[in-house]
């Protein structure tokens, strides 16, 4: 069967190769049935990627331990689900994962936009095929999949911290997220191939940007709750290089997502997008040489191999040749008017991109600090967590504010008076929640109050906007159905203030106890008593041993809660199994951690509460409903775009 | 030794699909790509033009009408758009005359505009010619038409 796969492979990295040269050159010759043919060839490496993959699933399912991966990341006794999921669990597996993703996005997005782009997919395709050639070359010569050997009697079974359910979905909406990027990244490459920088290469990328931003966004909040759950430290974010690797491009997205609605609507910014989608794009391959080359330490470090090398090279090429093109075509990208007013809601969506690109390089620092250090002086220091939450304080918290008051300015020019009568509102709403939280003791911390009473404050300026909205048009559904991007993003802007409140909650307002206990001895913290009763052990469960303290917990709540360490079969390490009891009526988290010791019955116990912690998971969910609202079909755009776009010569 | 036929038969199915355009058309009496021209890219401009020209009518009506905007703001930056959007529509009415028929016949024809309800704050609305329809705001609502737009500005 790893015959089939690796001539799967052979054939998707013969098929990439294709889609690039000879579709490069049908694009530049102008020859249509060679340009066809490579568009079909990026069909066809979609169908082979795909086959491919389905051989390597199907090994796992059947621990068939001749595949050298499948005994790498899998054992007997791992549960199905989890076997599955080793598919992503390793290097060769998560790459072909990212072809996979590549080229059946690239094959759907290159046939849906086959009539309004028909000018600009010949040079899309030799884009996309360039980038699949990559992967697929790494594949088939570097780290392929498809190795054999002679079957172990077991394999050597999955890395602990992934056998949990979160990493079966947080790892494939990362890259449905990482990869989705390339096709804005194809698309505005090709419009600058082809000359053709009109406003169709954004129509057409447009959905493809916000889904990819949305996993991106989604896959990060659920590897914090992963972090949070399962690394048993009692936080959700650590700056680790590979989570600040999701985090930079998701950031560039953002930016791009803002700024291309200044395109769209005065024709500005057209460097400035293409830089935004390249960036993106490049600092999402940049992700991955960082999870993959071992240049940084980090806990996400699963696999290190001698890929780093070759991802380093690409990045470096693509942006190379991303830079010439912008260069080589800024003729064409120059903007059409100029920006009226510094009091405008263009200005607003200027300093929102200014902010959220310094935040995004401040962070590409803190990652690269290290390789800097190593390089200069022969030793690696890095950035701790004092200077990457002095950045996020010092650009989200504008950020923050300036999310409210940016839809609240006209475009093109706002006066000061007008401003003020429409901010009154939310300025009287974030001065009270101010007073009052102060009341209520939270101005313990300055950085917390700050973030409440701009949360404040942007909530308030979302309900004025929907209130006048509605006023305006009679109907808040009629609003909404009208206009799903402006009401989507005002959706997602909620989520986001609902998200530093969570942050701000849990960080700045949290309490921390230690405590060693006796069998029948209690800890109070914040309210809640906690007696440690006994400790179980793990019993009949070939996968994992280890033992759990059971705790009776009063005061706040009632009941038993459980915290352990397990070992799974074939690792040495411990995992901690956290004890968590949310309090959804206060939205804080009792969270408790044990650390046995041996020949001891005494546990010591790490006991926090969290304020608001589950708001930054509830923000999630609010994250995606308000994507989906600005993701969702809107026919009426659909007839309006169709009709600007027909074929002149129909 | 089955997998490696499955493999071959992989490989043959990628170059069939690969070469059907050449299969299809071995001898094609017209193989050039189907770009557009470049009265075609202009027309596309215009179009461009057009649309952004009217939204920006339509946003600033919104604006307005949702007290984002003073009266006097209002009317000052209501001229020159104005002028914008007769700007982009006469551009296109000459392009029609030299080129014959592009896109912009091709849209489907308005529906009738309602009337636009007083705005909620701000009183009678400064110019009573006739703007473009007023909601839903231009990003994403019903296709542009083409307003009544006066020659030198509105008759304030």
């Amino acid at each position: 069967m790893a015959d089939l796969g690796r001539a799967a492979l052979v054939v998707s990295f013969g098929l990439a190769l294709y889609a690039l040269v000879a579709g490069g050159l049908g694009a530049y010759a102008g020859r249509r049935r060679l340009a066809t043919s490579a568009r079909n060839a990026l069909l066809a490496c979609f169908g082979s990627t795909l086959v491919a993959s389905a051989v390597l699933a199907t090994a796992l399912l059947r621990h068939d331990f001749s595949f050298v991966y499948v005994a790498s990341h899998t054992n007997r006794t791992l549960p199905t689900a989890y076997a599955l999921s080793a598919f992503w669990g390793g290097q060769e597996g998560s790459l072909l994962l990212w072809l996979l993703v590549l080229t059946g996005y690239g094959a759907l997005a290159v046939v849906a936009n086959r009539r309004l782009l028909r000018d600009v997919i010949p040079w899309v395709v030799p884009v996309l095929g360039g980038i699949a050639t990559f992967f697929s070359f790494v594949l088939v010569a570097v780290a392929s999949p498809f190795q054999t050997q002679t079957a172990p009697v077991d394999g050597a079974g999955l890395t602990p911290s992934l056998q949990n359910p979160y990493m079966m979905a947080h790892p494939p909406l990362l890259y449905l997220g990482y990869v989705g990027l390339s096709i804005p990244f194809a698309f505005a490459a090709g419009a600058l191939l082809s000359g053709r920088t009109d406003e169709r290469w954004i129509v057409a990328t447009r959905r493809w940007t916000l889904a990819a931003w949305t996993f991106l966004g989604f896959g990060q909040l659920l590897g914090a709750h992963w972090a949070y759950t399962e690394v048993g430290w009692g936080g959700y974010y650590a700056w680790d290089p590979v989570e600040n690797a999701a985090l930079m491009p998701w950031l560039a997205a953002t930016a791009f997502l803002h700024s291309v609605m200044i395109q769209e609507r005065k024709g500005m910014l057209k460097v400035w997008n293409m830089v935004l989608v390249a960036l993106a794009f490049e600092l999402s391959v940049f992700g991955t040489f960082l999870t993959r080359s071992g240049v940084v330490n980090s806990i996400h470090s699963f696999a290190k191999s001698s890929i780093g090398g070759w991802f380093l090279a690409f990045v470096v090429i693509s942006s190379l040749f991303s830079l010439a093109l912008i260069l080589r075509r800024l003729p064409l990208l120059k903007a059409r008017t100029k920006l009226e007013s510094a009091l405008s809601r263009e200005a607003a969506f200027l300093y929102n991109n200014l902010l959220l690109v310094a935040l995004c390089l401040t962070v590409l620092w803190g990652v690269l600090f290290p390789i800097v250090t190593q390089l200069v002086k022969g030793e690696s220091r890095t950035m701790g967590r004092p200077y990457y939450d002095f950045f996020l304080r010092a650009f989200g918290l504008p950020l923050l504010l300036l999310m409210g008051i940016g839809p609240l300015i006209a475009w093109r020019k706002t006066s000061v008076r007008s401003l003020v009568r429409t901010l009154a509102w939310p300025i009287a709403a974030s001065a009270v929640a101010g007073a009052a939280l102060v009341a209520v003791g939270a101005g313990s911390s300055s950085p917390g109050l700050i973030a409440y009473t701009f949360s404040a404050f942007v909530l308030g300026t979302i309900a004025v906007e929907v209130v006048k909205g509605t006023r305006a048009t009679g109907s808040l559904a009629l609003l909404i159905a009208r206009n799903r991007r402006r009401y989507g993003g005002y959706i997602v802007h909620a989520a986001v203030v609902l998200l530093a409140i969570g942050i701000a909650g849990s960080s700045a307002y949290s309490t921390t106890r230690e405590q060693k206990l006796l069998p029948g001895q209690t800890a109070s913290v914040a309210g809640y008593h906690l007696t440690y009763l006994r400790t179980d052990e793990i019993q009949n469960d070939p996968n994992r041993t280890g033992q759990y303290a059971v705790l009776r917990v009063g005061g706040r709540w009632h009941g038993t809660l459980r915290t352990g360490q397990v070992t799974y079969t074939g690792f040495q390490e411990t995992d901690e199994d956290v004890g968590i009891k949310t309090d959804w009526l206060r939205a804080q988290d009792l969270y408790v951690i044990a650390n046995f010791q041996q020949s001891s019955q005494a546990v010591y116990f790490k006991i926090l509460v969290k304020p608001l912690v589950n708001l930054i998971w509830v923000a999630g969910f609010v994250f995606v409903l308000g994507s989906l609202v600005a993701l969702w079909p809107d026919a009426r755009e659909q007839r309006r775009l169709a009709a600007r776009f027909a074929p002149a010569h129909a | 030794m089955t997998w490696v036929i499955l493999g071959a038969v992989l490989a043959a199915a990628a170059v069939v699909l690969v070469a059907l355009p050449f299969l299809r058309e071995p001898h094609a009496d017209d193989d050039r790509l189907d770009a557009p021209t470049a009265g075609e890219a202009r027309l596309r401009e215009l179009v461009e033009e057009r649309d952004r020209a009217l939204a920006a009518l339509k946003e600033l009506e919104f604006d307005h009408r949702t007290g984002k905007i003073a009266d006097e703001d209002y009317r000052q930056l209501l001229t020159p758009l104005r002028q914008a959007a007769a700007g982009a529509l006469r551009a296109l009415d000459a392009d029609r005359a030299r080129y014959g028929p592009g896109v912009h016949d091709l849209e489907p024809e308005p529906a009738p505009v309602p009337e636009p309800a007083p705005p909620p704050d701000e009183g009678t609305p400064p110019t009573p010619a006739p703007v473009p329809e007023p909601y839903p705001p231009p990003d994403e609502g019903t296709p542009p038409r083409e307003p009544l737009v006066p020659e030198q500005g509105p008759q304030e």
